[in-house]
């Protein structure tokens, strides 16, 4: 019987037929851990197993990208903590101070096809878009792993999204993830490998498939795929990595306990509005709505190309004087290419603060609303109090709706301006 | 099957997709490694007053409706729960990390669909694992809920991931 991408790498790297329901055990080729979460498998590791030894350098990563620079002197004394962690087990792999979200730094440095990628993070099923299995676990899991370099995974059943024809002008991977959560809802595809698959796929970059996958979560999926091809190829390459590639689609005859159709031609810009990720609207009913803030970033929307447009639009004009833009870029090497690019001059000169890469406004730590304000955000998720007052509103769109809306003061639709 | 029955009474009914940051706002979890320091936030936002009632029933039990726990990876979320001295928590249905997360702190975690509708604020509920129902000694009424998969039994069983993986690696 033809297997689906999950069923496949599970296959491979446990050394069984695995089959949905089964439970089996593999070996984790990378497994990682913010400030958030870090800590706390750190503490479980010694707490629990008496040890602080990782079990492979190479395959561990740490990662402050929640709150760094940090803010405040607590989560100063827990990036310590976190640091002489990595120092003592010699752990190369230790990010920091505005290097970058951790999703990013991964995609860029450690994710392949047929890797299983383990973080503690709920959006770890970013990976999925280079065909590695990604996904999140808490830090009891992440502290296992780090000591003992292998976990156990239910085999989980695959929902098929075939998504064909030419996505609209202004209308890009993250509406077609909000439609797929507006049609099956925050639990729609929980336990599930959510495998995206189609010519909109393939067509797409792979920046723009990250946003899908990163977003699987969202409709409770376990990991979000996408097929390796070409695009994935050079995009290994760029990073100094193509030896890592190597091809991987679900078979023909694969069977899949869900199956939704998407015509891409007749996607449009939405909104999900307060305060749930499955609540959408398409922009033209929140069109006129004032703004006080817009942020273009975070592991979902700040990568180069995201960026660009970003710039593209903003350039030569100025962000409403009754809103801030706050952007940041999903890694230092991002920042970097955009700098060379000049898409961040573009960005400050519009009126932008850009902060050092990093999380910053997705989780309220180091930017934060204040009481009654309405954001709209290129992040993945709009839960109350996500942004650090429970009292403020988060919006999420893509990014041309964010960027023209930062220019007009309210949501603005770009197909109506551009 | 060696899991005792847990019985005590329902302290609150949390309603579909109550997410992590509802449980505990990331605000607080980067600031503090002491679970039971950070227990005191726990659903503060939606539930000002969860952690002083929460310490005036022995052991209670939460019940949810569907998704509870949906959001982050945040172990935090089941930890300060446990923290809050709940025995278990009842819902229609879990998501996935959250459902993890539980069982590897020793946080029994049951699936039972009815239950939402089912249960009142200060009820007193009986877990019986024997049987796999759920009694409703307040109304007289029972629930079957979905029997918990073998390994998590013996997740439970050794109070979590780390003893039991402490165990099998002796």
């Amino acid at each position: 019987m033809g297997k689906t991408l999950a069923e496949k790498i599970l296959s491979e790297k446990s050394g069984t037929e695995a089959i949905p329901g089964d439970i089996v055990t593999v070996p984790v080729d990378f497994v990682f851990s913010h400030d958030g979460t870090m800590p706390l498998a750190i503490q479980q590791m010694e707490k629990e197993l008496g040890t602080r030894k990782v079990f492979d350098p190479l395959k561990v990563g740490g990662i402050c990208d929640h709150a760094s620079p940090s803010p405040s002197e607590q989560v100063s004394n827990v990036q310590i903590f976190m640091r002489k962690f990595a120092r003592e087990n010699n752990m190369p792999y230790f990010f920091e101070n505005g290097d970058g979200i951790c999703h990013q730094i991964v995609a860029e440095k450690f994710s392949a096809p047929g890797k299983i990628i383990i973080g503690g993070d709920s959006h770890t099923c970013t990976h999925g878009a280079l065909a590695a299995f990604g996904t999140g676990m808490g830090s009891t899991d992440v502290g296992a792993i780090m000591a003992y370099g292998t976990t156990w995974l239910r085999v989980p059943e695959s929902f098929k999204f075939q998504i064909d024809g030419e996505l609209p002008e202004h209308v890009t991977s993250k509406d077609v993830f909000l439609h797929i959560v507006k049609e099956i809802t925050a639990d729609g595809a929980t336990y599930m490998s959510m495998e995206f698959t189609g010519s909109t796929v393939k067509n797409m970059t792979v920046d723009s498939r990250l946003v899908m996958s990163n977003m699987a979560i969202e409709a409770g999926g376990k990991v979000g795929l996408c097929s390796s091809d070409e695009k994935v190829r050079q995009f290994l390459a760029k990073h100094g990595r193509e030896n890592e590639y190597k091809e991987l689609s679900a078979d023909k005859d694969a069977v899949y306990k869900d199956e939704l159709h998407i015509d891409a031609s007749k996607l449009v810009p939405y909104i999900a509005y307060p305060h749930r990720v499955d609540n959408v609207k398409p922009v033209t009913d929140f069109a006129g709505m004032e703004l006080q803030q817009v942020c273009i970033g975070s592991c979902t929307n700040g990568r180069l190309e995201d960026l660009k447009v970003a710039a593209e639009i903003l350039k030569g004009k100025k962000v409403h004087k009754d809103t801030r833009l706050v952007v940041y870029a999903a890694s230092r090497g991002v920042m970097m290419e955009a700098m060379k690019a000049g898409y961040i001059q573009t960005l400050i000169e519009a009126g932008a603060a850009v902060c050092p890469p990093g999380c910053g406004f997705c989780i309220g730590r180091t930017v934060a609303l204040g009481d009654g304000e309405k954001v709209l955000s290129t992040q993945n998720r709009n839960f109350k109090g996500r942004m650090g007052n429970n009292k403020s509103e988060i919006y999420l769109s893509n990014v041309p709706v964010a960027a023209v809306s930062a220019i007009y003061g309210k949501v603005t639709d770009p197909r109506e301006v551009l | 099957m060696a899991l005792k029955n847990i019985k005590s009474k329902v302290l609150r009914i949390y309603p579909p997709d109550t997410n992590t940051d509802e449980v505990i706002s990331g605000k607080y979890k980067y600031d503090e490694l002491d679970l039971k320091k950070l227990a005191v936030h726990a659903f503060e936002s939606i539930d000002p007053t969860f952690y002083e009632d929460s310490q005036k029933v022995k052991n209670p039990i939460l019940v949810a409706a569907n998704n509870f726990g949906c959001g982050s990876s945040r172990e935090q979320a089941p930890q300060v729960i446990l923290a809050c001295d709940v025995s278990c928590i009842i819902a229609d249905s879990y998501a996935r990390i959250f459902y993890r997360n539980g069982f590897n702190i020793g946080l029994p975690l049951i699936e039972c669909k009815d239950i939402s509708k089912n249960a009142k604020q200060g009820d007193e509920l009986e877990v019986d694992f024997d049987k796999n129902v759920i009694v409703n000694h307040t109304t007289g009424k029972s629930f079957p809920f979905k029997p918990i998969p073998e390994f998590m039994q013996q997740l439970l069983e050794a109070g979590g991931l780390m003893p039991y993986l402490k165990a099998k690696n002796k």
